[in-house]
């Protein structure tokens, strides 16, 4: 339906507002552990829970953490900000009300530059501020209960501006955003457990048309496949109103409203409509004293910031020789480009290593949930099967069988697999294959004859043939010299 | 020295008494618990007594006494509390249905300072139901009343604590000062109430009404126990984000006022003022002049905006302060609601009192879109032009004196007008608006013997100063009696 000739005539305008649960030790506003997954509410304090009387006390450490995003994107720094109080009632929020930043945010501005199908393309923010989470509903068949234990976590919202314009360049932004979360180690961005929440505000409008239409929100997206499909999703849906409708007001045909992805119908599903627009009644927090912070000290965390995200990819590109795409999947995950560094330092072979990673043990580790990290395969065993097949000691095709065993029995040195199983060590006596080469050729005489031909088909299913009869382990150098020589 | 007597003495006098091995820690705290058992039917200071906690405290201290362990600064003093401040493990009811159960999870930090130094935590006062009132009428249970006419009003928000202490119930009882509730009290009952500076005492544990006007402060029968409960509780405290990070105070205080202290009075402002009133405040200023203070005339006549400024900010905060209180994690909760919104709505409209809910729709309208500029923002930029209002009449002199309210205590019900009630804190209002300090101590009584009142203000963190020029004051006139009713000796 989107390849059709109508709706590339349409621009989608996508912004996005990421909420990342910043990775400190304690809460925002608390000295409660910042921990998922413990029982419920065992991780509150009074302040957590709302309690009369309880203050809040601002976590400098969560402070410091959003100041280092906001140097990594090379945004603006405020060094006097303050917090507001954004009132609504939902039991998940203890007091009734959030302690956001509205009026003067910490960082605003900044750059992210992301990789969108093989082409880098920057953009824009326009802020991010600290922010506490809310607790969980739990729903249970005849009431539902509150898990505070997420209540007061740290948050960093990061609004872009409207600058995206596709579904992928949308989720290429939102990695890219996580990579710099996860290089800075500000926060763990486990999307399965919250920690990186997505919201996007999506209208479209007829190429070229300058203001922008009604735009409505979908919540909570928790994983770019999905970002992906949502957007993909509203945006068709948007179109084709707009298509089938083309003398109605804008406004009508899109009203403002919240929207939820469903992955099951793969559709976006109405929440509720913003007829009248939400009355927070924003107003600053007086129990909290404004942020104050020195240059000296923004001087010195920037100073200190590590290799981020952007900087590793040129020098994969530029210094390995990767492709654009290749460097920009193992950049993605923080973790698994460490651990390409690590197989880096002792097989000096970058294209190999990053197809073994990304595509080899990616496609057979994809329907266990797991990584190469994490089901214990260390980067030193990669870089050991990578430099048999560069030495020449394994065939491609024994390595894939040898990448099978270390995916089963994870923690096996390679070498130790190859050395336990003879058929995994390949045949390069011409004595040994000699005289089945000369078996081959002898049963297959027309074969000799295409060869000699001319027909390049002939010389490869000559080598099939004596492949099988060696079930793979023949040198492929030796057995192509030996046929070349043969059928001179 | 005869147990009989130990209401009559200052809680310094007792504190030295019971140090000097005169009187057991037991002995006061049981004294000053029959006191309470006996006057607060008619009284109505206290909302709970702490029987079983002050009687714990009080042997403690005979035993660590007796052992010549070290005591602390308030030992063996019986300290009421308002009862907006937590006691861990004891209800704090706030004076609202909303919270007649709760228990509070952790200490008020000023009560658990006291509560260190020694001090005897003897109960919990009442009050106007979450500090809003200048009456004590505005109580969910019962009204707490003037023991010098028990018809009349203590005053409020702290009305429980100035009628315990005034009866002499307890020697000290802290209260909190949102917009005149520990002065105007005090005022009316004849006691002396300090509110510092905003931040010198914590909030932590305080139930906030404003938390940018609350502060928690000393109501006692003299200026010296004010300025010995400051020195145990005017500490930076690291759970209230607002608190000075200041070192501790000296309280020593002098009965002489320092050669050339200047004092401001805002003639302009106070013109108003009924005879009875100004002819007592003159007199007072005199006093001040004897004691050889210049008198010069500030130009604070942008206070007449105060009380529409603070009523605006006040119900602000207050509307989102007590959001909190919605029936799902604590307090009342309706039991016929079937809805999340019924919860909501059936339990505040069940657990607030008429004065809360006025003050949180007053809020909720002054801060919501489209009224906001109009209010709470100009409200803001009026607030400050108050405090450099006060700046640059401190830059004319060291104090300001003016009285606590327009009258001496009213009968009860007697003003049914809100706006003529909110004009009760006209002249408490400005010093908190400010953030600056100001002392209540008794300058006199009116034609109905009922005690009147006036403050010193000081500028930001001259806590030192404002109880030294009210000591110096004090010490002069000695206006403080113990009402006639509750003179006799305990049997």
């Amino acid at each position: 339906m989107r390849g059709d000739l109508p709706y590339d005539l349409w621009e989608p305008v996508i912004g996005l507002e990421i909420h990342t649960q910043l990775n400190t030790k304690s809460k925002l506003f608390s000295s409660a552990p910042n921990h998922f997954g413990d029982e419920p509410n065992t991780n509150i304090t009074v302040v957590c829970t709302g309690q009369p009387g309880a203050l809040p006390v601002l976590n400098k450490e969560a402070v410091k953490k959003a100041i280092q995003f906001g140097l990594a994107i090379g945004s603006e720094i405020s060094l006097v900000s303050s917090f507001d109080r954004k009132s609504y009632f939902y039991p998940d929020s203890p007091r009734n009300f959030q302690i956001t930043q509205y009026e003067t945010p910490l960082i605003r501005g900044g750059i992210i530059t992301a990789d969108v199908g093989g082409i880098s393309k920057t953009f824009a923010i326009n802020r991010a501020h600290l922010e506490d989470d809310a607790g969980m509903l739990k729903h249970f068949s005849t009431f539902a209960g509150i898990d505070y234990n997420r209540a007061g976590a740290p948050l960093v919202e990061i609004v872009s501006e409207p600058c995206i314009h596709s579904a992928k360049e949308a989720s290429a932004y939102a990695m890219a955003v996580r990579a710099i979360l996860l290089y800075l180690d500000v926060s763990d961005g486990n999307m399965e457990e919250g920690s990186l929440r997505i919201d996007a505000n999506i209208s479209v409008r007829p190429k070229g048309e300058k203001g922008l239409r009604p735009r409505i929100e979908i919540k909570n997206m928790n994983s770019f496949t999905y970002l992906e499909m949502a957007i993909e999703a509203e945006v068709t849906r948007q179109i084709a109103l707009y298509l089938k409708n083309p003398n109605r007001n804008p406004i009508e045909l899109i009203p403002p409203g919240t929207y939820r992805w469903d992955p099951e119908t793969k559709e976006t599903i109405l929440m509720r409509h913003k007829e009248s627009a939400d009355d927070y009644r924003y107003f600053p927090e007086p129990d909290l004293v404004p942020i104050v912070l020195t240059q000296s000290y923004l001087d010195e965390l920037k100073a200190s910031l590590p290799e981020l995200p952007h900087d590793r990819f040129r020098r994969y590109v530029s210094d390995l020789g990767l492709s654009e795409y290749a460097a920009s999947t193992l950049i993605n995950e923080k973790a698994l480009s460490d651990y390409f560094e690590e197989a880096l330092k002792t097989c000096p072979h970058p294209r190999m290593l990053c197809n073994w990673i990304t595509v080899e043990f990616a496609g057979r580790l994809k329907d266990t949930g797991k990584n190469l990290l994490n089901i214990g395969i260390p980067p030193h065993h990669l870089a050991k099967l990578v430099l048999l097949i560069e030495q020449g000691k394994i065939t491609g095709r024994i390595a894939k069988s040898i990448a099978d065993d270390m995916v089963a029995s994870p923690g096996m040195d390679p070498e130790a697999i190859v050395h336990q199983n003879p058929d995994y060590q390949p045949v390069a006596d011409v004595e040994s294959i000699e005289p089945i080469v000369d078996e081959v050729l002898a049963a297959n005489p027309q074969s000799i004859a295409d060869y000699k031909a001319g027909r390049d088909k002939a010389f490869a299913f000559l080598v099939g043939q004596v492949m099988k009869q060696t079930r793979g382990k023949a040198s492929p150098q030796v057995v192509n010299d030996l046929l070349r020589k043969k059928m001179k | 020295m005869t147990l009989k007597r130990l209401h009559h003495l200052s809680a310094i006098e007792l504190r030295d008494l019971f140090l000097q091995g005169e009187v057991s820690a037991v002995e006061i705290a049981t004294y000053f618990l029959k006191r309470i058992q006996k006057h607060n039917k008619d009284l109505g200071a206290f909302l709970t007594p702490l029987e079983a906690r002050a009687l714990l405290k009080a042997e403690a201290l005979d035993r660590k006494r007796s052992q010549n362990k070290p005591l602390g600064k308030m030992a063996a003093i019986p300290v009421a509390i308002k009862d907006n401040m937590h006691v861990n493990g004891e209800i704090t009811t706030c004076a609202s249905h909303f919270l007649v159960d709760y228990k509070a999870p952790f200490d008020s930090t000023a009560s658990r300072l006291m509560e260190e130094e020694d001090a005897i935590l003897i109960g919990k006062t009442n009050l106007d139901e979450f500090a809003m009132g200048s009456s004590n009428e505005n109580s969910a249970f019962f009204p707490a009343h003037n023991p010098w006419n028990l018809k009349c009003v203590p005053g409020g928000s702290s009305g429980g604590s100035a009628a315990a202490v005034a009866a002499r119930l307890a020697p000290i009882a802290t209260g909190s000062d949102t917009g005149g509730s520990i002065r105007q009290p005090a005022g009316f009952c004849g006691i002396v109430g300090y509110k510092p500076t905003y931040g010198r005492v914590s909030r932590y544990g305080l139930v906030a009404f404003a938390s940018s006007l609350d502060q928690i402060g000393p109501m006692t029968t003299n200026v010296a126990d004010a300025a010995l409960t400051m020195e145990v509780i005017g500490r930076y405290c690291t759970h209230d984000a607002t608190s000075l990070d200041l070192p501790q105070e000296s309280y020593l205080l002098s009965k002489e006022l320092e050669p050339g202290t200047v004092i401001g009075v805002p003639w302009q402002f106070l013109q108003n003022l009924k005879p009875e009133v100004l002819e007592n405040f003159q007199e007072a200023v005199e006093s001040m002049k004897r004691l050889g203070a210049k008198i010069v005339d500030v130009d604070l006549d942008l206070l007449k905006y105060s009380i529409a400024v603070y009523y605006i900010l006040a119900t602000a905060e207050a509307s989102t302060n007590l959001a909190r209180f919605d029936g799902i994690r604590y307090g009342l909760r309706a039991r016929q609601a079937k809805t999340l919104e019924e919860v909501y709505e059936l339990s505040r409209q069940k657990g607030f009192g008429q004065e809360v809910k006025k003050r949180i729709m007053l809020g909720t309208y002054v801060l919501s879109s489209g009224f906001q500029d109009a209010y709470y923002k100009k409200a803001q930029k009026v607030r400050t032009l108050i405090l450099e209002g006060f700046e640059k009449a401190f830059s004319k002199c060291d104090t300001i004196m003016m009285p606590i309210a327009p009258s001496a205590a009213f009968e009860r019900g007697s003003i049914s007008d809100p706006i003529e009630m909110y004009l009760q804190d006209i002249f408490t209002v400005p010093a908190n608006l400010a953030g600056i300090p100001a002392i209540s101590v008794p300058s006199g009584y009116d034609r109905r013997h009922m005690p009147l009142g006036i403050q010193f203000i000081g500028p930001q963190l001259c806590d030192v100063p404002v109880l030294q020029y009210a000591y110096a004051y004090e010490q002069a006139t000695r206006h403080a009696k113990i009402p006639p009713l509750y003179v006799e000796d305990h049997k």
